[in-house]
């Protein structure tokens, strides 16, 4: 018997559709299904100037919106081989660490509102909220900052930038510890996550799938630290794998993770040279390919232009992380029950802004 | 005497006709009830939980500590036909068109639409996609419109107090529908 | 074993051994030459960690294969298709974990022909990915196990990203 859920269902961060085919309580057979927010943005790229598709990136993931309008520029500045200044980078980095941290207080809120500890929402969305503050700071914006540019960044940091910065990490790293004796220590959440959704580490890499649930399978790669980019190779962090392969590890790549975005912005925010912020890129690109490649929250983002010595782009290709991982779904589901999607797929943490572009 | 649901239906409307909307007894009542029944039902404003795209992050973050929609009385369900408001929140693509018409009308009247963002009000930065309705209101009636790229929490909530004086306006009595 | 402790550092991969003077770069070109002399050209190296080659659409399965198992190259991260004036180019990009190295494999269909042997018997990754170049640019993969379109609704009659559709 097939089953239908979604698209409107509380499960569903999202519209996309799952159907189960379901054997009394216990999954035989697994068809995702996405589509319903296709808005054709590479065709879109096709008719907007270079400056003019940034705003359109910040809208593929919106959980994580720094990290796509960063890609994109990194590509831009790959295919004009503009050079950015030091201090435009280390704002950057800094910022795209305090959005990962963002985007994954929102993914521990939605995942614990769905596995019935709304307790965990509360907590995660209240401190996310210092994380938008900082960002909001720089930027002037609460979800799509339309930041980075080609070339750099939009304007220059604040006067208390650093401070609140380190403040918040203080914060964060307490906050982290709190989060793990709350999750750990609630026998529900470890009932429902220990040994289930288990992805071996061949069939990870063989699926395409990227990020904290490839790490959380035992592959040790991360983008940041093996094909490193912007000034990563100056920065000292680890990337944090997990042997397991079930929910529970997923949720502690990302814990883990947390932690080392704090290390970064530590350092970034304190080894900021003084400055330009931004160099002017050309109106009109030239002809060639640019590539971009970085490490999104949610696994690894890529994109490839083709320019054509015209103030618009020829052709836009974007690698979404998702769709990727969404399509391994039928190998995480078969053989468990149907109150296990739930947490299965909310730890893939799922954006479908980035699937469907 | 057995009934089936149509025909209870069908029953409990002909006495509701007969003893209520046509006599001056439904009048009275509404007199007595028409405040108090608004009043409850524009404080409890149920929205649907769906959300599309950026601004649903907004919704989300609307019931969060920060900004506290809850104490509105806006509580989220997830069937439609629990809902009396239904918040459409991100661009509608073709393929989504069909069945959000099919929420809209499981939904039970009184109801309202609030569309919330630039993307549902006209199609936002997508408005000449190949794939996108430009606005929600091309099928839907949309009572309010919140505009904003993502529309921030506050502006969503002044939305929704905005829907409040709305319904405040249109008062509606139970018994004779006027 | 403790599975709430930190993230073990257990389950790293192995880096692929370097002979001396020798970087992974130049060892992928050498082996790939060195099988497909005639076929696989243009060898360019775009920037440290990133090569690219073109291969003949009628060799690209076999090099596919023998990128996986004899090269180790694990995971294919993206498929595109860019129209251009007289041709399609569909543009592989493949990652080899081991040695930290992405492969640009482009090859080329004729205008009137966009058929290619479909990738998704070597890693199974890059079946949703092969559905969406059909679906939104009309690539046809031979042998995919379900060639549908994806993003778009089913009864939906173009390929929107093709040049000539200006919807």
């Amino acid at each position: 018997m097939w089953i239908n859920m979604g698209p409107q269902h509380p499960m569903t961060h999202g519209l996309w559709n799952l159907r189960i085919k379901v054997d009394g309580e216990t999954i035989v057979d697994a068809e995702p299904e996405v589509g319903y927010l296709h808005r054709g943005i590479e065709k879109l790229c096709e008719r907007r100037t270079y400056t003019q598709i940034i705003p359109i990136t910040d809208r593929l993931c919106y959980g994580s919106s720094l990290t796509w309008s960063h890609l994109y520029c990194l590509t831009v500045e790959d295919l004009m081989n503009i050079e950015v200044p030091p201090r435009a980078e280390y704002i950057r980095v800094a910022a795209i660490e305090m959005q990962r941290i963002a985007s994954h207080l929102m993914w521990l809120a939605a995942y614990a509102a769905d596995l019935g500890m709304l307790v965990g929402f509360i907590y995660a969305m209240r401190d996310r909220e210092i994380f938008i503050d900082l960002l909001q700071a720089l930027s002037g914006s609460r979800l799509t900052y339309n930041y980075p540019r080609i070339g750099g960044v939009a304007h220059d940091a604040p006067p208390n930038f650093v401070r609140d910065s380190l403040r918040a990490c203080d914060y964060m790293e307490g906050k982290i510890a709190e989060y793990e004796k709350l999750y750990d220590g609630s026998k529900v959440f470890m009932m429902r996550n220990e040994g289930v959704g288990v992805l071996s580490k061949e069939d990870a890499m063989n699926l395409g799938v990227t990020g904290p649930p490839l790490r959380a399978s035992g592959v040790k790669y991360d983008l940041r630290k093996d094909q490193p980019y912007s000034i990563y190779p100056e920065l000292d962090f680890e990337a944090v794998t997990h042997p397991d392969g079930d929910c529970y590890a997923r949720y502690r790549v990302r814990m883990e993770e947390m932690r080392e975005s704090c290390k970064i912005i530590r350092q970034a925010v304190q080894k900021m040279p003084q400055g330009k912020w931004r160099v002017l890129a050309p109106r009109i690109g030239p002809e060639g390919t640019g590539l971009g490649r970085v490490e999104d929250p949610r696994g690894e983002g890529m994109m490839y232009i083709v320019g054509n010595g015209t103030q618009r782009p020829y052709r836009v290709k974007i690698r979404s992380p998702i769709f990727v991982t969404v399509s391994a779904a039928k190998h995480m589901l078969l053989g468990y029950k149907v109150a296990d999607v739930v947490a299965i797929m909310g730890g893939l943490d799922m954006c479908i802004g980035e699937t469907d572009r | 005497m057995m009934f089936r649901s149509r025909d209870f239906v069908k029953w409990a409307d002909g006495v509701f006709e007969g003893v209520f909307r046509r006599s001056s007894l439904g009048g009275g009542l509404d007199l007595l009830t028409k405040d108090f029944f608004n009043w409850a039902t524009r404080n409890s404003i149920y929205p649907l939980h769906f959300g599309i795209m950026c601004c649903a992050l907004e919704m989300a973050v609307a019931s969060a500590p920060r900004f506290d929609a809850q104490r509105f009385g806006i509580i989220y369900r997830s069937s439609p036909r629990q809902c009396d408001v239904l918040l459409v929140n991100g661009p509608v693509s073709k393929k989504l068109k069909p069945d959000l018409k099919r929420l809209y009308d499981q939904m039970p009247s009184p109801k309202w639409v609030v569309a919330m963002g630039e993307c549902a009000i006209s199609g936002g930065p997508f408005y000449d996609s190949y794939s996108i309705v430009p606005g929600v209101d091309q099928f839907i009636p949309v009572d309010i419109y919140i505009p904003g790229c993502p529309a921030r929490p506050e502006a969503l909530i002044d939305g929704f107090i905005k829907l409040q004086k709305l319904i405040k306006e249109n008062k509606r009595g139970l018994f004779t529908g006027k | 074993m403790d599975k709430r402790g930190a993230g073990a550092p257990a389950g790293a991969i192995e880096r692929a051994p370097t002979t001396v003077g020798e970087n992974p770069e130049e060892r992928t070109f050498k082996a790939l030459l060195e099988a497909f002399p005639s076929t696989l050209t243009d060898f360019k190296k775009l920037r440290k960690g990133i090569v690219r080659a073109r291969i003949e659409r009628r060799d690209l399965l076999e090099c596919c294969r023998y990128l996986k198992d004899k090269l180790g190259f694990e995971h294919i991260s993206m498929i595109s298709a860019v129209e251009y004036e007289n041709r399609f180019e569909i543009v592989y990009h493949i990652t080899c974990y081991g040695s930290c190295l992405l492969l640009e494999l482009i090859t080329q269909t004729p205008k009137d022909d966009p058929t290619v042997e479909s990738v998704s018997s070597v890693w199974a990754g890059a079946n949703w990915q092969e559905r969406e170049s059909y679906d939104l640019m009309g690539i046809k993969f031979n042998n995919h196990p379900n060639l549908e379109r994806i993003l778009l609704p089913k009864d939906f009659m173009y390929h929107p990203l093709r040049k000539d559709f200006k919807g």
